[in-house]
């Protein structure tokens, strides 16, 4: 079959590799018919995360049809149409009892790495690195599925495949971004990043019944889809002093929810991004924390910050005085999406979630490579890039 | 891209690829005889079948229950003199946890799409060895 590979720093290519094949019987086989970009995928391809094999397939925000099931599989059958969670969970262990799926305790076959690296492996993830299970990823004809009782939702008829696409990553991360960072009726809520997954959890806060929602980037484009298709404010930090407009805009307070989705190749227009820039390419720090760390200090005494963006490892110049003496709450994960998935999908079928237009760039999976440099440079206002294979 | 930039996206991955799988080769040439590998499995006492069979004969088996009803908690001790490795207690420990409460150990992805290269050589050897490392 045909799949986008990782081929070394900044090299990517559409090769042949073997179909995928049933490996535990709670497998199914997807027959990928969308699958979709994602920012902190730019981190494997860059040599960010120092985890991938040449010949790993990328990908891990897809939907598709089931074309074989596991013996133990009771929830799918072939033909089911499917959007699955991005993280791999058995939904048996003690961290999916409690819901925190990412966390799962036997999704990751290569518990090792970052158990070395964290201190305690979270879950596996599709097409994300050996570090995260070295699962082979959705940008290609066919994947595997492992635990698809758990991790594999059907789509209702009433949503699209344009729509639901989201639902298996972007929609679920910034869902949780809002949920877990506990905004409230009455909150003014900032997000930092226009991205899908910014777009996605200033709708979730809007949702939530935040008064206000502050969404905070530089580019034109995103900032327009956020006016126009989530109901939230935005902010271009290259024009406004975003520390003085947040306190303006919550009347000296500060936001009371702060989001950050950005990730580790973040950009400001200060000084401070050619010191993180410089820090970071000279492998002194593996992230460049601007958003965090502007997050922090924006949020109001007693608030809450939520880490959505992908970070590695180790930053510099961390607010630690800010969060301490702020009484904050800051809490990060990667997406815990079984929890979230089926009320998005209800939700997307009621029309209050709409992602569609997310999708800038629609193109055939053997372009995969000029998508991915489209969207990397943010060309042509590329907000995602969709492959069909 | 500079030659140094790039010459550093390659020895990062190298280094830290070595790192790992330096501190599993330190961890299964010595183990210590007093250290004690525990894992908490979210199942009851109750529920917990003799495993570890492979092992039991060479190691020193205890389980308790978890507080919180958080489960069991098993902790295996290796004793002076036992063949027995850490890295073969941290595999027998994670697919215990995965038999006793999912029925079955998850395996990679395959066929594999990769291909084999000098600089993915030290990955390679941590991922062969993936349940056998960390700090478990």
């Amino acid at each position: 079959m045909k799949a986008l590979q990782w081929q070394g720093v900044n090299k990517l290519a559409v090769g042949t590799v073997p179909d995928p094949g049933l490996r535990n019987p709670g497998d199914v086989i997807v027959k990928v018919t969308r699958t979709v970009t994602c920012g902190s995928d730019l981190h494997l391809i860059g040599g960010y995360i120092p985890f991938m094999e040449k010949g790993d397939v990328l990908g891990h925000e897809f939907l598709g049809e089931v074309v074989e099931v596991g013996p133990d599989v009771k929830r799918h059958r072939v033909g089911d149409r499917v959007v699955v969670s991005s993280f791999i969970s058995c939904g048996r262990c003690w961290y999916c009892d409690q819901e925190l799926y990412s966390l799962c305790d036997n999704g990751n076959t290569n518990p090792a790495i970052t158990e070395t690296l964290w201190g305690y492996a979270p879950g596996g993830c599709f097409g994300y690195s050996h570090a995260m299970g070295g699962n082979a990823g959705s940008h290609a004809e066919y994947i595997r599925v492992p635990f698809a009782d758990v991790g594999a939702f059907t789509v209702p008829d009433e949503v699209s495949d344009e729509r639901a696409l989201f639902a298996s990553d972007s929609a679920s991360t910034g869902w949780m971004g809002a949920d877990l960072g506990g905004v409230k009726p009455g909150d003014v809520v900032a997000v930092w990043g226009a991205g899908a997954v910014g777009q996605m959890a200033a709708r979730a806060a809007v949702l939530l019944g935040a008064e206000r929602v502050i969404v905070i980037d530089r580019l034109g484009n995103r900032l327009d889809q956020v006016a126009k298709h989530i109901g939230a404010e935005t902010l271009d930090y290259e024009r406004a002093d975003v520390a003085a407009e947040l306190r303006e805009r919550s009347g000296g307070r500060g936001p009371d929810v702060c989001i950050e989705a950005v990730g580790m190749e973040a950009h400001s227009p200060g000084a401070h991004f050619g010191y993180d820039q410089i820090k970071q390419q000279l492998r002194l720090q593996t992230d460049r924390p601007i958003a965090v760390r502007e997050a922090i200090h924006a949020c109001r005494k007693g608030g809450s910050v939520f880490v959505l963006g992908v970070y590695a490892g180790f930053v510099d110049k961390f607010p630690l005085g800010a969060l301490m003496n702020k009484g904050l709450t800051v809490r990060g994960a990667q997406m815990h999406g079984q929890r979230y998935i089926p009320m998005l999908l209800e939700r997307m079928a009621k029309g209050e979630l709409t992602t569609e237009h997310l999708a800038t760039h629609v193109m055939p999976l053997d372009q995969a490579p000029e998508g991915y440099r489209i969207f990397k440079e943010k060309e042509d206002n590329c907000v995602r890039a969709v492959f069909v294979p | 891209m500079g030659r140094t930039a790039r010459a550093l996206l390659i020895v990062a991955p190298i280094a830290a690829g070595t790192a790992v799988v330096a501190a599993k080769r330190r961890s299964g040439r010595s183990p210590s005889p007093r250290r004690t590998h525990v894992v908490t499995v979210h199942r009851p006492l109750s529920e917990i079948p003799g495993s570890l069979e492979e092992l039991a004969k060479s190691v020193e088996i205890s389980l308790a229950p978890a507080p919180g009803d958080r489960g069991t908690e098993i902790s295996v001790r290796i004793p002076e003199g036992s063949p027995v490795t850490d890295a073969e207690v941290r595999r027998a420990l994670r697919e215990t946890r995965s038999l006793v409460e999912v029925g079955d150990v998850l395996l990679p992805s395959g066929p594999p799409t990769t291909e084999k290269t000098p600089l993915n050589r030290p990955l390679r050897t941590a991922t062969e060895h993936g349940r056998e490392g960390g700090l478990l």
